[in-house]
């Protein structure tokens, strides 16, 4: 009989109002859900459907209102900002829509940056990066700034850095919104490609049907409630 | 701790050229500030370094000897005996450069034309050239021979409103020992330029001529004395109080009021500056760092996502400012630099003439910047830098991530 995996994320029962009294918006309504490792996860839904909320409670960028986020079974709230960065350093990597490379720094260290906030070796930084750019197919492009990546292989770029830390999860935040059909395939195939070969989790939020296609997980939002939760 | 410099410094160095123009206009900010102070420093300490020396060489020196109320009244009842042997051996130590006695009384002086007051000051022609520098400023005629020598220096100004000039004769009267007025004519044999208030007071003859005159006989009105260094002067002046209790020992700066307060006011002067720069700094650091922060709200959330703590944001802006204004300073202290040594050889001001006497500056200025000034300026507008600019850094910490990401979308 297969052992049944732990989650890496629990919510549960969390919600987030914004404002107060008649101005107050519920942004996420009594959320319960569980990702587990190795989910290549979609979350999906209408713009103001609560899914970049969603994120940013998992990704431990944001308080709920009420409830509890857990991520490998320990609690988020009662955490101190500077736990909460080492949380998000060790266990989450993020991939995010736009500006999310660093412009001053080269896409090689851009990657190397998370390896030198957790103090890991010249040497070994330096490996683990170019092995990740080449990953992503960016090998002979690892000296050049953002500013001279396209859009696609910047979010490259994002994903590589996402990864080099071996993350318990990957949280990406409609990571093709900008980028053209053959870029987003592209990109779709090769988180997909990780999710397969290395096991990383996914939860991606998104709206765009390519990505979905992909989807070991569906997960539909609607107002701030998670609608469907439909395995594949 | 050195992981966190080396993660931060590539990164604040290269953000500082995010926007080069501005970086460039803050660095022009910094770096003229700190040149102006440094500048105007070094000129005004020259100016009244130039002005001290000028005016205390006329007569002054650094430090007078009298007698008791001499100063307060400098009649010929006020007048001491030449200096014990005690006072001697005390004026003779090496932390005494010159020194000279004098007799100076107030009189009158008579031409054909005018009767004006003047002091009339007996001196020792050969150690007047010592301490003096009215036997260079003679421009017609000579300066005394000795002691004995009968004749008069007169000043210009004093000639001119006398309608007389050299080698003709005027008249000195001066309140004798007993009492009446003495008066004596005295050829004109030199005169002098000196800054026109001091032309028009001062006239000197040979102190044992002016003694004989009023009768005196080796009595002396003052005692002046010159120090290699004016730092050491109030330690000679209290060795000089030992050794003649009874006398009235002055430094410069006690009978010079004007100049003590002119001394003075030099130095606040290049303060007020130091602290007009420092706004100026002030203003343009906060300016440009609270711009850089609103800018990069977005990247700090960034940064803050991916594991940066709100401290290495704090660090990150506060590095950025560190560099931004320690370039600004390295800059302003070569320039600075480059100003003095570029003018080492003097700013002569003699084609303004007359126009510069009320400041009774010399001719020439010569720049000099002390160390003190070196190091106490620069890291001053650096630490004011970084302390202005720890606002702008403290509102990036206080990013929260997810603001900041929403701003980025």
């Amino acid at each position: 009989m297969k052992a049944e995996k732990k989650p890496i994320v629990s919510c549960k029962g969390i919600t987030k109002v914004f404002g107060k009294d008649e101005l107050a918006v519920h942004a996420l309504r009594s959320i319960d859900l569980d990702i587990i490792e190795g989910d290549f996860a979609t979350l999906a839904g209408p713009s103001g459907s609560g899914k970049t909320t969603l994120l940013n409670m998992i990704g431990a960028l944001d308080h709920p209102t009420s409830g509890q986020v857990l991520i490998d079974g320990q609690p988020l709230s009662g955490m101190s900002k500077s736990q909460l960065s080492d949380l998000r350093l060790n266990k989450i990597g993020f991939i995010f829509q736009a500006y999310n490379l660093v412009p001053v720094l080269s896409a090689r260290e851009n990657v190397e940056f998370v390896l030198r906030l957790l103090k890991v070796e010249a040497n070994e930084r330096r490996t683990r990066a170019d092995a990740a750019l080449a990953e992503v197919g960016l090998q002979g492009l690892e000296n050049r700034r953002p500013s001279a990546l396209s859009g696609g292989q910047q979010q490259r770029v994002a994903i590589a850095r996402a990864l080099v830390a071996r993350p318990r999860i990957v949280l990406a935040d409609e990571p093709t919104a900008n980028l053209d059909s053959t870029t987003t395939g592209e990109l779709v195939d090769l988180m997909y490609r990780l999710n397969q070969e290395s096991g990383t989790t996914f939860l991606i939020g998104t709206h765009d049907p390519r990505v979905m296609e992909h989807s070991k997980r569906h997960i539909e939002m609607t107002d701030g409630q998670i609608e469907s939760d439909i395995r594949a | 701790m050195m992981e966190t410099f080396k993660l931060l410094a590539p990164l604040a160095w290269r953000n500082l050229w995010r926007n080069p123009r501005r970086t460039i206009i803050t660095l022009f900010v910094v770096s003229v500030g700190l040149w102006s102070i440094l500048a105007v420093a070094s000129f005004i300490t020259a100016w009244a370094q130039s002005s001290r020396d000028a005016t205390l060489r006329l007569l002054i020196a650094q430090g007078q000897i009298h007698a008791e109320g001499y100063m307060d009244d400098p009649n010929i009842s006020n007048l001491m005996p030449p200096p014990g042997a005690a006072l001697v051996a005390a004026l003779n130590r090496p932390d005494i450069s010159n020194w000279v006695t004098r007799l100076e009384l107030p009189g009158v002086v008579q031409s054909e034309y005018k009767t004006l007051p003047v002091s009339l000051v007996g001196v020792d022609p050969d150690a007047e050239r010592r301490i003096s520098s009215i036997p260079e400023k003679i421009v017609e005629g000579r300066y005394l021979n000795g002691l004995e020598d009968d004749s008069a220096v007169i000043g210009l100004n004093l000639a001119k409103r006398l309608k007389t000039a050299l080698g003709r004769r005027i008249i000195l009267m001066v309140t004798a020992e007993d009492g009446w007025l003495e008066e004596r004519s005295f050829d004109v044999v030199g005169v002098y330029d000196a800054d026109t208030a001091f032309e028009d007071t001062y006239i000197f003859t040979g102190r044992s001529t002016m003694q004989a005159m009023v009768g005196v006989g080796d009595k002396i009105a003052q005692i002046a004395f010159e120090v290699p260094e004016d730092a050491a002067l109030a330690g000679v002046v209290e060795r000089l109080r030992a050794a003649a209790p009874g006398l009235d020992i002055r430094p410069w700066r006690k009978i010079s009021l004007i100049m003590g307060a002119m001394d003075a006011t030099m130095g606040g002067v290049i303060f007020i500056w130091l602290a007009v720069m420092m706004v100026m700094i002030s203003i343009g650091v906060i300016n440009t760092q609270l711009m850089a922060v609103f800018e990069r709200t977005h990247e700090f959330g960034l940064l803050r996502a991916l594991g940066f703590k709100s401290r290495h944001v704090l660090w990150l802006v506060t590095f950025e400012s560190v560099l931004l204004i320690g370039l600004g300073v390295l800059i302003g202290m070569i320039a600075g630099a480059a100003t003095v040594w570029g003018l080492s050889d003097g700013i002569d001001l003699s084609a303004f003439g007359k126009a510069l006497e009320a400041f009774k500056a010399g001719d020439t200025l010569y720049l000099e910047v002390k160390t003190s000034d070196y190091i106490i300026f620069p890291l001053a507008i650096w630490a004011l830098g970084i302390l202005v600019a720890l606002w702008p850094a403290w509102r990036a910490q206080k990013i929260s991530p997810v603001e900041a990401m929403r701003q980025a979308t």
